[in-house]
């Protein structure tokens, strides 16, 4: 009996013998559905999925639409949206009462080093070699890398100005060593980038990859980087990056105005950069932020719209100001750049919107949510499938103009390019000089993100939006976010 | 019931120990001792005269010899103590002599001889006894020889407490344990810390019933009469033996066993109607239009209600939310019996609760069942299990406590015009009426619930909100069982191998009808139906060995172990788009919907798994000294293989000085009992994988439209050195019996957390989008803990009192290279509301400071920095004047500060029991003080939101106030959106939480009816809270740390209920 009883214990301390010795492997559990990232980058499609990282941030509208933002800022629109606290990050710039803590700035700054990062990270795994990744496509992921890098220093420059350059994933020991870089330093980098970019860029890409970036919309980017740095002397270089872009075969101005901006003209002739949206991921809310549809589209349709043509759950944002109304009134671009919502509705009983926060009865035509491309699955709200042309030809031509003109160079080039972008809208021929060149691109591209650039660059800002509080020497650049001025050596912009 | 499972357990004792003749106590052995020790209490006084023996035997009430009573003739120091079977001999003693009978956790007794030689005595408990048993974590300990601080509840505490979940039995009755309520919405969980908050990351404390891991602290599984005892492992030291898990403490819960016996029924039952305790005083429609035209005015812009007085009172949102008649309904019934093979307890349970706000959204029901049963296989050999199947179904209408929105946010936020339901021909013919077919929510007359176009945002008419919600409920099954196993190969020598595990299958439904509720709150398109399903198991298999052993006053008891732990689980759930119905309660997922309009999502949980070893050692000498020290080594797979183990050791000691010869025979302590302990816990909080770096879908781009390529980056940087958090407390302390009738527990903690697990607040450049993990922070809790009891018999009165108070101070000592943690947001607010930081209580309030409202124009110009500047230029008479803190000449967010802290110093409970007759009558208060709520009810940005009451103190003209500022559209002075004292209020309450009057039918007529016991009662729950704080309730829990955003508040109910036993 007792022997039983020894048996039994020996038999039990075995088995806890047994179950240590399994526990090595017991504690070493594989993730599900999770790559690791020693594990990761082993492949070209991986090597492609963390390529599509990095450009997704051109069109992370987390934070909101960029473009949204830039209008509330401009002497376009208003903000607008449900009330004054709507959306406050825009609302701030729309009064110029924006600080380090409340502002548009920590969404530009976090998405931009996010595919900073993101572009450093596959630039790195690129160059330490991924098996199966054949020359050809390595050069133009690099390409492809280096211009996502290029464009993200860009948006960071000229909106902050005073902003750290980071060129490789950061060390977790150096993250709070880092410091900002003389923006000039940032410039060159941005410069090289492309320059290096340029070469291994294609010329045009297959239609299944739309949206990739071409060679044209690089040259494109480094005229417009040197066109922003407002160095008269480097003018005709600027011109010169245009030139091949407006002379090329691949592009040609789209003879109606209001299908450049139709979903149903995609990457159309006049497309130069296009940054794409899509209804097909048939977001839902639980996907915000992974959405491809175009956020700013339902933002600024009117509330509550009842009748034809547009969707009736819009948010209100970014009315149209008054006096910007009246300043494009006559020219024929008009119905294309204003919705004039309260004519529509006053026109034909049983049409009725509810106003939103500052609301105007205006709005911005080229975004509006019609009706026919309110998405049938997933949440509307954030599957609006209009893409957003960040440079377009009429942008280059109005670009070279500028650009010659401020050389002076070749004026009788700059007459063309500006009679070429008034002839599609059947307007006749003005001088060439900077104020009109400036006048059309108000026109032109009204409500496209550019107004406020342009303004800011040109030394206008101060005068043209004194009426909103802009403040000469501070507003041109953007606070740099709070977050990250906390334990880091980051100096805040003057002013803020 | 004084029996000690414990032992000693080393691999090689047990051979030595098999050498020895098998362990019988004997007279032998207790002669042995006595001489050994104790003879310098006896012959003493033999100079005296007439002298002789008297023996006798010493039981308990049970008949069970008690082992060590001391026996002493009064006035001598002449005495014995009882040997293994109870009995004494004592020589010498005095003819008329009295004899002193003592033993620890007994009534001391005296008996005057007589002249007898023969005194069998029965010696009685001393009510809460120290000699009750606690359960330590894998096994029990005799309370007397217990060193660490451990509170237990029994299931005589519970079986009167018409509560719903578990955690409310903690709630006062327990020092050193903060229980609130996260939400007085029925099924609402209750937040348990022990000691203060532990960690920054998590301070839950560790649940184990039955011997299994409640990994997720959620034992809402649990029906109250199936508890035996609730132990509350409070210092390092008692929960070392859980030691990678225990940091925040345990609470250990052990289910009824069947007894042997006839078969017994109990049935519990209760039935009562619950109303919400208070309501705000909020304006009515013309006080609230004349409050909006005068911002309006002050603003500058045109009066948005010019005639206010002819809105009159207006809608009372709180009225069309609040049930004053919520029923309530509590079945449970047991049977248990057995005889010496087998045991049985089984329980069914069923509780059906209604909420107090809209009623029709906040349901919730649970039904129990419970088997427990042990064998006795072989006379070796036990066998046994405990399961319990539960299910639950809980109305899935709103967040309990969210400013976003939801009946309760609305309510108070609403405007008082907007009618409940719209019968106006010319509105119903407006927008948005006349608009939006089909989503216009009606009642059930067919009028329309009124829209507020003044309000808006996710604010809505908290009736039509409702009704949209009507086909939202969660649901759960839990299945919680373990089987066991236990051998005695030896005389002592226990092996014991326990597997048990929770499945959960949970999940919820949902029907999203067409709505429109308001501008932004609306489904204009396609009805959806959602259904989620989700799965986990979680399992540990422990396997112990333990031996104990006496010898002469010497007892020792040892344990060994091992344990494996892990949880895997996945869920899908499945929507369908565009129903052809249109109400809840014809949805199904039987409907043919296109393919593309049929979405499914799915996941798993990331594996997740421990290891462990333990072993645990007890010695004490006689009652009068203790140490128990125990190691356990624990790892995780939370870590990378360099720190996948930590070591948790402890020690604790105990001495009973009333036990020594030199402690004074007196009446003012009876027992005093001092203990000392010292231990280290860990935590392995944190997600999965954090020691590498995984990527993350952060990103996708549609090529062409259609081509959308999913995109993968790291989501944060890695930390492979990532370890276990620990937290070391030493804890002092004693008990007392004093005066016989008083018991006092005192302990004095002292715990420090460090290299706390935290999330890394990246500045923005390094670009990852996710926030990688560190040991980061540190944190200090100390305090001190008092539990009083008292218990008389005074005639026919029976009474029990027990005081408990505790006093806890947080502070935060390190956070890394952080300059603070931000912890919390508020609204749209930029700046955060509450911060932890080095020498601060955890997520202290934080924000600027105002030294009053300026009167007049005169003080705001005068208010200048040193160049002359003024200070706040967009200031006006009315506002506040902001502290410009750091002196440098502007007011920005570099000027706030500390403003008090969340977190309660005191917390107290006070408990009675009287018993005369057969009547009963118990109260139960409880309170916290010490802390700030602050009171964030109101959305400030919505600038049209309804105001509270105190609104009509605001400033108008000089001298008008000093206290509530202006009210201006636009606010730009920041008063009401920068954050400051203005919102925090005072967070002390004292709370009668339970008052009940009982009766019990007569011995006599019951017998007849052959039933045990039969009792009515009557009770109420929350019949009066005394705080001076402004909101609906001062218990807020569920993490929020005292911020307000519209808690659903607790009910006051009274309640009828039967206890039947036959």
């Amino acid at each position: 009996m007792k022997k039983n009883k020894f048996i039994t214990i020996c038999t039990i301390l075995v088995g806890l013998q047994i179950f240590s010795s399994c526990e090595k492997s017991f504690l070493e559990v594989e993730p599900k559905g999770i790559f690791i990232e020693s594990n990761y980058y082993q492949t070209p499609e991986e090597a492609f999925s963390g390529l599509v990282s990095a450009y997704s941030q051109m069109v992370n509208e987390a934070s909101g639409p960029k473009l949204g933002a830039l209008n509330s800022a401009a002497d376009e629109c208003y903000t607008g949206g449900g009330g004054p606290t709507d959306f406050e990050s825009w609302q701030v710039w729309n009064t110029y009462t924006l600080n380090p803590a409340v502002g548009p700035q920590a969404g530009f700054w976090n998405a931009d080093y996010a595919g900073v990062y993101r572009a450093n990270l596959i630039l790195q795994k690129i160059s330490g070699g991924i098996p199966g990744l054949s020359d050809e496509l390595k050069i133009r992921y690099i390409a492809e890398a280096k211009f996502l890098r290029s464009y993200f220093y860009f948006e960071l420059v000229r909106l902050f100005n005073n902003i750290p350059l980071i060129t490789l994933p950061i060390e977790t020991t150096e993250i709070y060593n880092i410091t900002q870089a003389n923006p000039a330093e940032v410039w060159s980098q941005i410069e090289k980038d492309l320059t290096e970019a340029i070469p291994d860029l294609p010329e045009t890409v297959p239609a299944e990859e739309n949206g990739r970036i071409t060679k044209g919309a690089a040259i494109a980017q480094l005229g417009k980087v040197i066109l922003f740095q407002n160095n008269e002397n480097r003018m005709a270089e600027a011109a010169g990056y245009f030139e091949q872009v407006n002379n090329s075969p691949n592009y040609h101005l789209m003879g109606n105005y209001a299908d450049i901006f139709s979903p149903d003209h995609k990457f159309n002739s006049e497309a130069v950069l296009e940054l794409a949206h899509s209804a097909a991921f048939n977001a839902d809310w639980s996907s915000f932020g992974l959405m491809a549809g175009n956020l700013l589209v339902q933002m600024c349709g009117p509330q509550s719209y009842t009748g034809p043509d547009y969707w009736s759950g819009g948010w209100a944002f970014n009315p149209i100001i008054p006096e910007f109304v009246a300043s494009v009134r006559n020219d024929p671009r008009y119905k294309y750049i204003v919705a004039n919502i309260d004519s529509i509705v006053n026109a034909e009983p049983g049409r009725s919107y509810l106003p939103g926060y500052m609301n105007t009865g205006y709005f911005m035509q080229k975004w509006l949510p019609l009706q026919k491309y309110v998405s049938q699955v997933g949440t509307v709200e954030l599957n609006f499938p209009h893409d957003v042309i960040e440079i377009r030809l009429a942008d280059t031509y109005l670009m070279e103009a500028e650009a010659l003109v401020r050389s002076g160079t070749n004026i009788n080039k700059a007459q063309s390019r500006l009679d070429a972008v008034r002839a599609r809208v059947g307007l006749s021929s003005v001088p060439a000089t900077l104020d009109n060149i400036y006048e059309e691109r108000r026109l032109e591209l009204a409500t496209e993100g550019h107004r406020w650039f342009d303004l800011v660059r040109t030394g206008r800002a101060p005068l043209v939006l004194a009426f909103k509080g802009f403040v000469a020497n501070k507003h041109e650049i953007l606070p740099i976010p709070l977050n990250d001025t906390r334990n880091t050596k980051m100096v805040q912009n003057p002013g803020y | 019931m004084t029996m000690i499972i414990s032992c000693i357990l080393l691999f090689c004792g047990i051979w030595d120990i098999t050498a020895v003749p098998s362990f019988s106590p004997s007279v032998e052995n207790s002669a042995n001792f006595k001489n050994s020790t104790y003879e310098n209490l006896s012959e003493i006084g033999s100079a005296m005269e007439q002298q002789k023996h008297i023996s006798g035997k010493v039981t308990d009430e049970k008949g069970n010899p008690l082992v060590g009573v001391t026996v002493l003739v009064k006035g001598t120091t002449l005495g014995v103590i009882t040997d293994a079977s109870g009995k004494y001999k004592i020589s010498n003693v005095p003819q008329d002599a009295s004899l002193i009978f003592s033993f620890i956790g007994m009534t001391t007794q005296e008996i005057p001889s007589g002249g007898r030689e023969m005194i069998d005595i029965v010696l009685k408990e001393v009510a809460f006894s120290l000699d009750e048993v606690v359960v330590i974590g894998y096994g029990t300990q005799k309370k007397s020889v217990v060193t660490g601080s451990i509170s237990s509840i029994s299931s005589k505490e519970l079986e009167n407490l018409p509560i719903t979940r578990i955690e409310q039995a903690l709630q006062g009755r327990a020092s050193g344990v903060t229980v609130t309520a996260n939400s007085g919405e029925p099924g609402s969980a209750s937040t348990v810390s022990i000691r203060g908050i532990t960690s920054i990351n998590n301070s839950d404390p560790l649940f184990i019933v039955d011997g299994i891991y409640i990994d997720n602290g959620d034992i809402n599984f649990l029906n109250q009469s199936d508890i035996e005892s609730i132990e509350v492992l409070k210092d390092a030291s008692s929960a070392a033996i859980y030691g990678a898990k225990a940091a925040s403490g345990v609470i250990i819960v052990t289910t009824k066993a069947g007894k042997k016996g006839d078969l017994q029924i109990n049935y519990n039952f209760y039935y009562g109607t619950q109303a919400p305790a208070k309501k705000l005083h909020l304006l009515d429609a013309t006080e609230y239009a004349t409050l909006r035209n005068e911002s309006s005015l002050a603003a500058g812009l045109e009066l948005p209600f010019p005639n206010p007085s002819s809105y009159g009172k207006g809608t009372d949102w709180q009225s069309t939310i609040f049930n004053d008649d919520a029923r309530l309904q509590n079945h449970e019934m047991s049977i248990s019996g057995g005889n010496d093979k087998s045991v049985y307890y089984t329980s069914f349970g069923y509780l059906n609760q209604d909420g107090i706000v809209s009623t029709s959204i906040s349901n919730y029901k649970r039904y129990n069942f419970r088997l427990n049963t042990t064998h006795q296989v072989k006379k070796w050999l036990n066998f046994g299990n405990t399961i319990s199947y539960t299910h639950t179904k809980r109305a899935a209408g709103f967040d309990p406590n969210t400013e976003f929105g939801g009946p309760l946010s609305s309510a108070v936020n609403q405007d008082p015009i907007t009618p409940v339901i719209v019968t106006d021909p010319n509105v119903l013919n407006s927008n948005p009426y006349n608009n939006h077919p089909g989503a216009i929510i009606t009642d059930d007359n067919g009028n329309p619930y009124g829209i507020s176009l003044i309000v808006g945002q996710d604010m809505t008419n908290p009736l039509a909100f409702a009704k949209t919600q009507l086909g939202n409920y969660f649901w759960g099954d839990n299945i919680v069982g373990n089987v066991f196993m236990e051998i005695e190969p030896l005389p002592n020598l226990k092996i014991k191998s326990s597997l048990g595990g929770i499945y959960t299958m949970s999940g919820n439904e949902s029907f999203t009808p067409l709505y429109y509720l308001s501008t932004s709150q609306s489904n204009l398109e396609n009805t959806q139906n959602s259904r989620e399903f989700s799965k986990t198991l979680t399992w540990n298999w422990s396997n112990i060995i333990t031996y104990s052993r006496k010898i002469n006053q010497h007892n020792f008891s040892g344990l060994i172990g091992t344990e494996a732990f892990e949880s895997s689980g996945s869920g899908i759930e499945g929507t369908y788009i565009g129903l052809p119905v249109f109400n809840y309660q014809y949805s199904s997922m039987n409907f043919s919907i296109p393919p593309t309009n049929r979405i499914a999502l799915g996941q798993e949980s990331q594996p997740y798994s421990r290891v462990s070893y333990f072993g645990r050692l007890t010695y004490d000498y006689g009652g009068k000294y203790m140490v128990t020290g125990i190691v356990r080594i624990d790892g995780s797979s939370h870590f990378g293989s360099n720190n996948r183990f930590g070591t948790f050791p402890s020690a604790s000691f105990g001495w009973v000085p009333s036990r020594e010869k030199f402690w004074p025979e007196n009446n003012i302590v009876n027992l005093l009992k001092l203990r000392a302990a010292y231990g280290v816990n860990g935590n392995d909080n944190l997600p999965p994988f954090r020691y590498s770096s995984t990527l993350a879908n952060n990103g996708n781009y549609p090529f062409n439209e259609n081509n959308i390529v999913i995109g993968y980056s790291p989501g944060a940087p890695s930390n492979p050195d990532l370890k276990w958090e620990q937290t070391v407390e030493t804890d002092f302390g004693l008990d007392m019996t004093l005066f016989k009738d008083f018991n006092l527990t005192v302990d004095l903690y002292n715990k420090k957390t460090t290299g706390m697990l935290l999330a890394i607040n990246l500045p923005g450049y390094v670009g990852a989008s996710d926030s990688p993990y560190g040991n980061i922070a540190d944190m200090k809790n100390s305090g001190i803990d008092f539990d009083l009891g008292y218990n008389k018999s005074i005639g026919a009165v029976n009474l029990n009192l027990i005081a408990i108070t505790s006093y806890n101070k947080n502070v935060v000592t390190g956070i890394g290279v952080n300059d603070y943690l931000w912890g919390g947001g508020f609204q749209a607010s930029a700046y955060e509301i509450a911060r932890s930081e080095v020498g601060q209580s955890i997520n202290s309030f934080y924000g600027f400071k105002s030294t009053g409202i300026f009167q007049t124009q005169d003080e705001v110009n005068s208010y200048v920095n040193s160049s002359g500047e003024l200070l706040l230029p967009n200031a006006s008479p009315g506002d506040f004047r902001w502290v410009d803190l750091n002196k440098d000449g502007l007011i920005d967010e570099a000027d706030r500060t500390f403003l008090g802290k969340p977190v309660p110093s005191w917390t107290f409970g006070f408990n009675g029991t009287m018993t005369w007759k057969n009547f009963d009558f118990s109260f139960f208060a409880q309170g916290v003080s010490g802390n700030k709520i602050f009171q964030g009810l109101r959305r400030l940005d919505i600038i049209t939101a309804n105001y509270q009451t105190n609104a009509l103190t605001r400033w108008t003209e000089p001298g008008s106030s000093n206290s509530y500022p202006r009210i201006v559209d636009g606010d730009p002075n920041s008063n009401f959106s920068n954050p400051s004292s203005f919102y925090l209020e005072d967070g002390a309450y004292l709370r009668l939480k339970n008052l009940q009057l009982g009766y019990s039918l007569p011995d006599a007529l019951i017998k007849k009816m052959r039933i045990q016991k039969l009792r009515f009662y009557l009770t109420s729950n929350n019949l009066v809270t005394f705080t001076k704080y402004t909101g609906y309730d001062p218990e807020i829990g569920g993490g929020s740390y005292s911020i307000d955003r519209g808690i659903y508040p607790q009910a006051r109910s009274f309640i009828f209920g039967v206890n039947l036993a036959f």
